[in-house]
């Protein structure tokens, strides 16, 4: 049971690392969206800055940025590589967060995730524990949600230019 | 040639009308001498009262490398004090906000008040003879001085009053406040926090700079030369680019240089009539009825894109937020991005500001992610040895007077807010 979530979770990492953002972009949903708080606890995406807060619309001007030959800060690009564990999985969950409106989704996976990031000589590495909730849609999973909370969300950042 | 000596002549020998000399990046004999010389001096921005609202309320920032707690005082007071014990120079606060009624030392428990008066010293028996409480106050920031709500501090009590210091710059400011409703903006929609990797002048000089965004900013402009709007109810963004040119509209920007290495640039002309949505709307609807349709029609007319209030803080006018520049090191500085809160206009206004903020500029931006690479690899690219000059000569002779005396001004793609960044810096680092 977990092992199918476990799956889909190491599909789509596995998409970032290889840098097909649109096929990634493709496990959301069209209502979906792609959180990451800048503050420990953020209780919504609206009132306070966020390092990333991505609906469809959003993730589409960032992948085409991604795509373009003069985006400096991925010039050379960053190679990376996720590992996924702790995966644990809560039945279908309404909006967690009201405010937000969130649409409902019919399970929520939680899991911890570790990324290392090399470019330019540069090793850095994100922790985080994230939250997708999923969908079943025509008989695949989609992501509704994905919310990553960095263990050190609050600190400054050097640029960040791929989703982590 | 500048020597290796950093007395006044060997300073002054590291600028000349149209070039830097490459140490004023990179060397850390400048950059100590920057510390207590320009920061140390200089009216810095520290914060926003609305950052602490109320009595007992505190925030943490540093000015130059100094640790300084910005409070609230029991009388409803704003205070600037040295995050710094005088006991035994322990930092007494560590977390970034919050609200203590008392402040006490970890160390050995002496207690201040939020203004730093000294209140009470565990053991008092074993106190020298001759010891008084009122010695051992938290030191205050000799000067402070607050225009709308922004609190600002000098470390040294002399220098340039505030009101004259701040005078050239208040449109700016007034240009951002005024569009809320209620007259006062608020800073408490949290922060951007990002590292470069370079000195902070880049991110001075970079605030104001026209010249780069066509290139340096080219994978956020879509097939016409058009960059995304940045602004609620405004369909189109700025054309920057025509073809492989920058656009003519782009060229129509100003800037301008008004003393005390404040500078900042107009805008292109952006069509306000056509601008709408039912957020932008309701926000203009709230904005006339409190202060009237002339009035309003005239705030929001466009006049500021980026402005600096030499040397900390930028004001930007068109995706509404404050920058503060933090220097750590020679090469390593820490940039924050407050987002304004227009109090009184309606929230959904508000939220889409903060929003737009994470697009434009975040660590993960579209935006400012290029310029902290460019920031980056000029420090880097600075380390070489072959070539001593910077040049920032774009326009150099071609400035055209303005009102008043002393102001100048130029197309917004010259270099002259770098040069008068650096006349500023050369006056802060040469007074003995
Ligand atoms: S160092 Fe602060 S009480 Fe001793
Ligand atoms: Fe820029």
């Amino acid at each position: 049971m977990a092992g199918e979530y476990e799956q889909f979770l190491i599909h789509e990492s596995t998409l970032l690392d290889e840098r097909r953002f649109r096929d990634w972009m493709a496990l959301f949903t069209e209502d979906g969206s792609y959180w990451v708080p800048a503050t420990v606890g953020q209780r919504s995406p609206y009132g306070q800055t966020s390092l990333f807060y991505d609906d469809l619309e959003l993730m589409r001007t960032r992948i085409d940025r991604l795509e373009h030959p003069l985006i400096h800060v991925q010039t050379p690009p960053s190679n990376t590589v996720h590992l996924i564990g702790s995966v644990t999985v809560e039945p279908g969950v309404p909006a967690p967060d009201p405010e937000a409106g969130l649409p409902t989704s019919d399970v929520l996976v939680l899991s911890s995730a570790i990324t290392a990031e090399y470019r330019l000589d540069h090793t850095r590495t994100f922790v985080g524990r994230q939250r997708h909730w999923l969908r079943h849609v025509d008989g695949a999973l989609r992501i509704v949600r994905k919310r990553v909370d960095l263990v050190n969300c609050e600190a400054a950042f050097e640029a960040i230019a791929v989703p982590v | 040639m500048p020597d290796g000596s950093l007395n006044d002549r060997g300073i002054a020998s590291l600028i000349e009308p149209g070039r830097v000399h490459r140490r004023v990046y990179t060397d850390p004999g400048v950059f100590e001498l920057e510390m207590q010389r320009l920061f140390g001096r200089a009216w810095l921005f520290v914060g926003h009262s609305t950052q602490v609202p109320k009595p007992g309320d505190f925030i943490t920032t540093d000015l130059g490398r100094q640790p300084v707690l910005m409070t609230r005082h029991h009388d409803g007071s704003v205070r600037v004090v040295l995050n710094r014990c005088t006991h035994r120079g322990i930092k007494l606060v560590a977390e970034r906000q919050g609200n203590r009624q008392r402040l006490i030392c970890l160390y050995h428990g002496w207690t201040f008040d939020p203004d730093g008066t000294l209140l009470r010293v565990p053991v008092d028996e074993g106190c020298a003879p001759g010891f008084k409480l009122c010695d051992f106050n938290l030191a205050k920031a000799p000067r402070v001085g607050i225009y709308r709500g922004f609190v600002f501090a000098s470390l040294s009590p002399a220098g340039i009053a505030f009101d004259d210091w701040i005078a050239p710059m208040k449109q700016n400011i007034d240009d951002i406040v005024d569009r809320a409703p209620g007259g006062e903006i608020a800073l408490d929609a949290g922060v951007h926090r990002y590292l470069v990797r370079a000195n902070w002048k880049m991110q001075a000089e970079n605030a104001v700079d026209s010249y780069h965004v066509p290139f340096s900013h080219a994978s956020t402009v879509n097939q016409k030369g058009v960059q995304f709007s940045r602004r609620e109810g405004d369909n189109e963004g700025a054309k920057v680019v025509d073809g492989q040119r920058t656009a003519p509209q782009w060229k129509q920007r100003r800037s301008y240089s008004v003393g005390h290495g404040h500078c900042w640039t107009s805008n292109t002309e952006l069509k306000e009539n056509e601008r709408s949505s039912a957020v932008y709307d309701e926000y203009r609807r709230t904005l006339e009825a409190a202060v009237g349709k002339e009035r309003s029609d005239w705030i929001l007319t466009p006049r500021m894109h980026n402005s600096l209030l030499y040397p900390n803080v930028s004001f930007m006018g068109l995706n509404m937020h404050i920058r503060v520049i933090r220097p750590i090191a020679v090469d390593l500085t820490e940039v924050n991005i407050y987002p304004v809160r227009l109090l009184g206009a309606p929230e959904a206004m508000n939220e889409r500001n903060t929003r737009l903020l994470n697009v434009t500029h975040a660590a993960a931006s579209f935006v400012q992610s290029d310029d902290l690479e460019a920031f980056a690899r000029a420090q880097a690219g600075l380390q070489s040895l072959q070539t001593d000059w910077v040049d920032i000569s774009r326009g150099l002779g071609r400035e055209e007077a303005i009102d008043p005396p002393g102001a100048l001004r130029q197309m917004a793609t010259d270099e002259l807010v770098v040069r008068g960044q650096f006349r500023a810096w050369l006056d802060y680092m040469s007074e003995a």
